[in-house]
């Protein structure tokens, strides 16, 4: 037998204008396990909760139902009142008379006894409540940032200068990432380098972050605050402690390859380092191109190296480290235009992507910032652009919109202008977005000052002629056909998810869209957090953005991080899932369903007859849990339980409504 | 013969010791009746039989080995085997702890109306076989004899299809009166390789999922949560409607099921394939929607 | 059963006040909500006093993936003439998969129950968004006027 104790509210006249209260207290008196009920004016006011205050008290009560308003409303109200009643929290429950009752049920007589029902669903839900305690977990103090672009080195100083250790892990063997490709930066036209370089050495220097260069994330296990993370340090054949940097190796390497950091117009050598800016200024030896590696003859380059750091013998190592939060920024790729066979890339070298033209005027590219095209090294002049090739196309490419194209082709027409006096450029678009801070005004210059001339439609075929390319497509706004003889042909790629993105999610149980973006925990309101605690995500990894975008959203994802570690303990929620391990099979459906990878088996060892077994049963992480109570329908047995919703006082509430 | 393949087999994993028990079939108290057998020693071997009247699926039996020390032989028909990945997928048991021997399944017949000694071909296939669309062993470690022919199948779905053409009434009523004989002895639950809970959730206290009264309500109320605990995990071996003392079409349920996830959620034949996830434990974006 | 609901007053006997006439009868639908769209939804649908028929009442779950197909038999079993099931519109739950499984369960629930002779508009699975209380009305209007021409509930009910 339970001390139920109903407190029925007017809500002034908001509940008592259209329900008799005073007959639903006389009512609820009357219900099994109900010993005290009463009606006041305004249950939530102070005077009101002294009322509940007293009467468990005087009464006695061990459960509490309030018929008020929405929980949503003053759940928290009345637990908060419980609880400095000395009782726990969580032997409350509230009828929702006024939202569900009094405000859309004008009739007196109707409304009195909807609300007389929902206060009995209440009253037989509260009988089954268990008193519920938070739990608390440690905390490791420390961080890894996955991808090591202007994102992730923007979230590691962050996250460094409010005093946690942070480890950066980069697959390539330089920190830098995309940014350190670009020439210029709209709408400024500052230059990249000089505003990254800076940024990759302060990173490099600071006493708490810790750079792990041509590094992946090979398995993580663990939880938010607690997660074991194994680090593959792929073999870069030179010691890392004794490498000086000197450049001795490379400069003797007689293996030239296609340098990648220069999208293929450069060379590198066997042993390299991306780019002389590179941060760990220290060389990786390309195993599939050395010589060494591929017919065991040469070694040069460890006959040259003054400190013997050259060793061709180096394993890949595996490191487990501990982490208390995750930051993924792992970047983004180009979109791949082959599909537009119309466009001729590969077939025509000089038609080329944005990343190709951003190397082509880089001072420190392949062509010393003088452009030229590809094939016979000819300054161009006459330069078309074709904007949202891969974006805004669901037939070929991407649905969405990649945001950044409209902006650097703006920025790539004013360079062709600048650099290369009498050119003239041609812009090929579906529309123009300009949504940033100066960026409506950079376009315009661009197409008003510095003369590019935008043409709206799309292009059909690009074709060579002579040692010009024929740019043949449709002017949509006068409604004719434009044809242009062009010298080069630059393609707006969209920015798409890197190709091994969902892999790296399904090491990291977090989720990915249709384009393996990966997705944030609500689109408007956690934009940087993941439905996995303790993972965070910053930069083009979640979405096409540009610098300032990953940058502001790095420093987001940094304080997200930084909240998180400056806890010594986190307290999670009491409404958390609960497993009868007497009664679980091991089946583990559950595990497959939770979406916060919150369920995971383990084994229970128990005496069957007269020896020790083991048996594989489920585990709930109640810190992970968030209480949706997926598993308890998968849990055909019945033996996983969402604790405050349990299957008992659902059912309970059923047999009330119905009565 | 099959038959005296079974007894080698059986003889020489209990001889080498590789397994210590092996489960098979053997004859029963008359001619028309083949029960499960359980053997631990080589000269016990002898007893195993392979005839028409081995219907039983021996793979749930599994389950009373969970806790034995070495590896268990059972032999598998194709709907066995198919039992086999249930239990395997729903980590009932292990692989490497049993011993999985592939028969290709000529049919299982119908015991006879009398007693007398008849010639078997005579008999008609139980129904369960009659649309097994997997006579052979889809899991196993050896395999004995050849592949049989798949056999023509008719749409298995007839039945189904049948019943969903009559009116809202008239299937209550048929329903009604099936489930009222229900006498809730739980055969159907028990025999059911997907029914492999430790404990069931109509057995455990205070649970209250299901009243104790034997009324219509009642078993209805079992009925429907039985088939919706096997949706999707039935691997169609029509154990339960075989074993069922009151007769009832226990498998035009399971088999509408089965019918409707096919339609909704894409092609899926539990047990078929260890890889493929049973349909109610995944999703997909582009589910159909029906909810707007 | 652990619940003593045998000792609850039944509903019919409390309408008995003096001054009322007999009321007509009203269906009695159980309602399934999840916390963060439907129950919000039909919040909102009291903030702008939406009117609709005092047939429903909301049982209030975290999420609509929270909803055993037990609870809607239970619902049938004692009196229930309706059961509603209702979520986040799928890719807007507040535990971003929950409502994917009920779209699966359900669906396949549907289907059974209208094989067993239940009439599919007795069970229905709708998603309502919080901001979304007038669709919540509307909701619970046609479903209690299809209810209403389908008449009392006696299929799976108890016998009384």
């Amino acid at each position: 037998m339970r001390r139920t104790g109903v407190f029925v509210c007017h809500c002034g006249s908001n509940i008592a204008g259209t329900v008799d209260v005073e007959r639903v207290a006389k009512e609820a008196a009357k219900f099994p396990n109900v010993v005290f009920a009463t009606d006041y004016k305004y249950m939530c006011s102070e005077p009101g909760q002294q009322v509940i205050k007293d009467a468990i008290k005087e009464h006695n009560l061990d459960r509490v139902v309030v018929a008020s308003c929405s929980p949503r409303m003053h759940e928290p109200t009345f637990r908060r009142c419980l609880e400095s009643a000395g009782m726990n929290p969580y032997l409350f429950e509230m009828a929702n008379i006024r939202e569900h009752c009094s405000w859309v049920h004008p009739d007196k007589e109707k409304g009195t006894i909807k609300s007389i029902d929902l206060v009995r669903k209440a009253a037989a839900k509260v009988v089954k409540d268990e008193p519920l305690q938070k739990s608390s977990i440690g905390i490791t103090k420390r961080a890894l940032v996955i991808g090591g672009g202007i994102a992730g080195i923007q979230v590691a100083l962050d996250i460094a200068d409010a005093g946690f250790p942070v480890t950066i892990v980069e697959k390539e063997p330089t920190i830098g990432g995309r940014m350190a490709q670009i020439d210029k930066t709209f709408p400024t036209l500052d230059c990249s380098a000089c505003i990254l370089t800076p940024k990759m050495v302060d990173a490099s220097q600071h006493p708490n972050i810790e750079i792990l260069s041509y590094s992946e994330v090979e398995k993580v296990e663990g939880y938010v605050g607690n997660f074991d993370i194994t680090i593959r340090k792929k073999a870069r054949s030179v010691d890392m402690s004794k490498c000086t940097g000197c450049g001795t190796c490379w400069e003797k390497c007689p293996t030239k390859v296609d340098s990648e950091f220069d999208m293929q117009l450069g060379k590198r050598k066997a042993i390299y380092t991306p780019f002389p800016q590179a941060v760990p200024n220290k060389p990786v030896i390309d195993r599939v191109n050395c010589t060494k590696f591929r017919t065991g003859k040469c070694g040069i380059c460890q006959k040259v190296c003054p400190t013997g750091a050259v060793d061709y013998e180096q394993q890949d190592e595996l490191i487990t480290e501990k982490y208390g939060a995750i930051v993924v920024a792992t970047g983004f790729n180009q979109f791949d235009h082959s599909v537009y066979g119309e466009y001729g890339y590969g077939k025509y070298p000089d038609v080329i992507t944005g990343l190709h033209f951003e190397r082509l005027i880089n001072a420190s590219g392949p062509t010393m910032g003088k452009i030229k095209r590809p094939s016979d090294h000819k300054i161009p002049e006459t330069v078309v652009f074709i904007k949202c090739v891969g974006s805004r196309d669901e037939a070929k490419g991407k649905s969405y919109c990649s945001r950044t194209c409209c902006m650097y082709t703006a920025k790539h027409a004013t360079l062709v202008h600048e650099k290369i006096p009498g050119s003239k450029s041609y812009i090929f678009y579906m529309d123009v977005r300009t949504p940033g801070k100066g960026y409506e005004e950079f376009y315009k210059r661009t197409a008003e000052e510095y003369e590019a001339q935008y043409i709206r439609g799309r292009v059909s075929k690009v074709y060579q002629k002579g040692d010009k390319l024929v740019v043949r497509g449709e002017d949509s706004l006068i409604g004719r056909p434009v044809e242009i003889e062009a010298d080069m042909v630059v393609l707006a790629n969209a920015m798409v998810a890197r190709e091994d993105a969902g892999d790296l999610a399904r090491t990291l149980g977090i989720s990915y869209d249709k384009d393996n973006f990966f997705t944030e925990a609500h689109p408007k309101l956690r934009p940087v957090e993941t439905h996995t605690a303790g993972v965070f995500l910053a930069g083009a990894c979640q979405g096409p953005k540009d610098i300032p975008d990953s940058v502001a959203q790095a420093g987001a994802a940094a304080s997200k991080a930084i909240g998180l570690l400056s806890k010594t303990q986190m307290e999670s929620d009491a409404i958390v899932s609960n497993v009868d391990e007497s009664r679980c099979s091991g089946c583990m459906i559950c595990k497959g369903i939770c979406p916060y990878k919150a369920i995971d088996a383990k084994l229970i060892t128990e005496r069957v007859g007269g020896k020790m077994a083991e048996r594989q049963v489920a585990a709930v992480n109640k810190s992970l849990c968030q209480g949706c109570g997926a598993c308890t329908v998968a849990c055909r047995a019945g033996c996983l339980n969402l604790l405050g919703f349990t299957n008992e006082q659902i059912l309970a509430e059923v047999e009330a409504v119905c009565l | 013969m099959i038959t005296e393949k079974m007894r080698a087999a059986a003889k020489e994993l209990l001889e080498k010791g590789e397994v210590e028990t092996v489960i098979g079939w053997e004859k029963g108290t008359f001619w028309y009746n083949s029960t499960p057998a359980f053997i631990s020693k080589p000269e016990q071997a002898d007893r195993l039989v392979f005839d028409e009247f081995c219907a039983n699926n021996l793979a749930k039996y599994l389950l009373d080995y969970r806790n034995a020390d070495g590896k268990i032989a059972v032999f598998v028909k194709g709907c066995d085997a198919r039992a086999v990945n249930r239990l395997l997928q729903d980590n009932q048991v292990k692989r490497e702890k049993v011993y999985l021997i592939g028969i290709p399944c000529p049919g299982m017949k119908e015991a006879p109306k009398t007693g007398a000694a008849q010639d078997t071909a005579s008999l008609p296939l139980l129904a369960k076989c009659q649309s097994c669309a997997t006579p052979n062993p889809v899991i196993y470690d050896q395999l004995l004899g050849d592949p049989v022919p798949a056999r023509e199948v008719p749409n298995r779905f007839a039945g189904v299809e049948a019943l969903e053409a009559k009116g809202a009434d008239e299937k209550y009523e048929r329903w009604g009166k099936l489930f009222s004989e229900c006498i809730r002895c739980y055969a159907c639950r028990n025999v059911c390789p997907a029914c492999n809970c430790r404990e069931c959730a109509f057995d455990a206290n205070g649970l209250n999922w299901l009243g104790k009264q034997n009324n219509l309500q009642e078993n209805q109320m079992f009925n429907i949560t039985r088939a919706m605990h096997v949706a999707g995990r039935c691997i169609e071996c029509g154990e339960c409607e075989r074993v069922c003392p009151m007769g009832l079409p226990l498998m035009d349920i399971n088999r509408k099921i089965i019918k409707d996830l096919n339609e909704l959620f894409g092609s899926y034949d539990a047990g078929l394939n260890l890889e493929d996830r049973p349909p109610l434990g995944h999703y997909k974006l582009d589910d159909p929607e029906k909810f707007m | 059963m652990s619940l003593n609901t045998e000792a609850l007053p039944k509903s019919q006997e409390v309408t008995a006040s003096p001054e009322a006439a007999p009321q007509p009868w009203e269906p009695r639908i159980v309602g399934f909500a999840c916390n963060w769209c439907t129950y919000a939804g039909a919040d909102l649908a009291g903030l702008s006093r939406l009117q609709y028929p005092p047939s429903i009442r909301l049982i209030r779950v975290p999420c609509s993936g929270r909803v055993n197909p037990q609870f809607v038999i239970r619902a049938f079993q004692r009196g229930a003439d309706g059961v509603l099931v209702a979520g986040c519109h799928p890719g807007d739950c507040h535990y971003s998969t929950g409502n994917y499984f009920t779209r699966r369960r359900f669906l396949l629930m549907q289907r059974l129950l209208e094989y067993m002779g239940m009439d599919p508009r007795r069970f229905q699975a709708r998603w309502i968004s919080g901001s979304e209380g007038p669709k919540f009305q509307q909701v619970v209007t046609q479903m209690t006027e299809d209810i209403k021409a389908l008449g009392p509930n006696r299929k799976m009910r108890d016998v009384e």
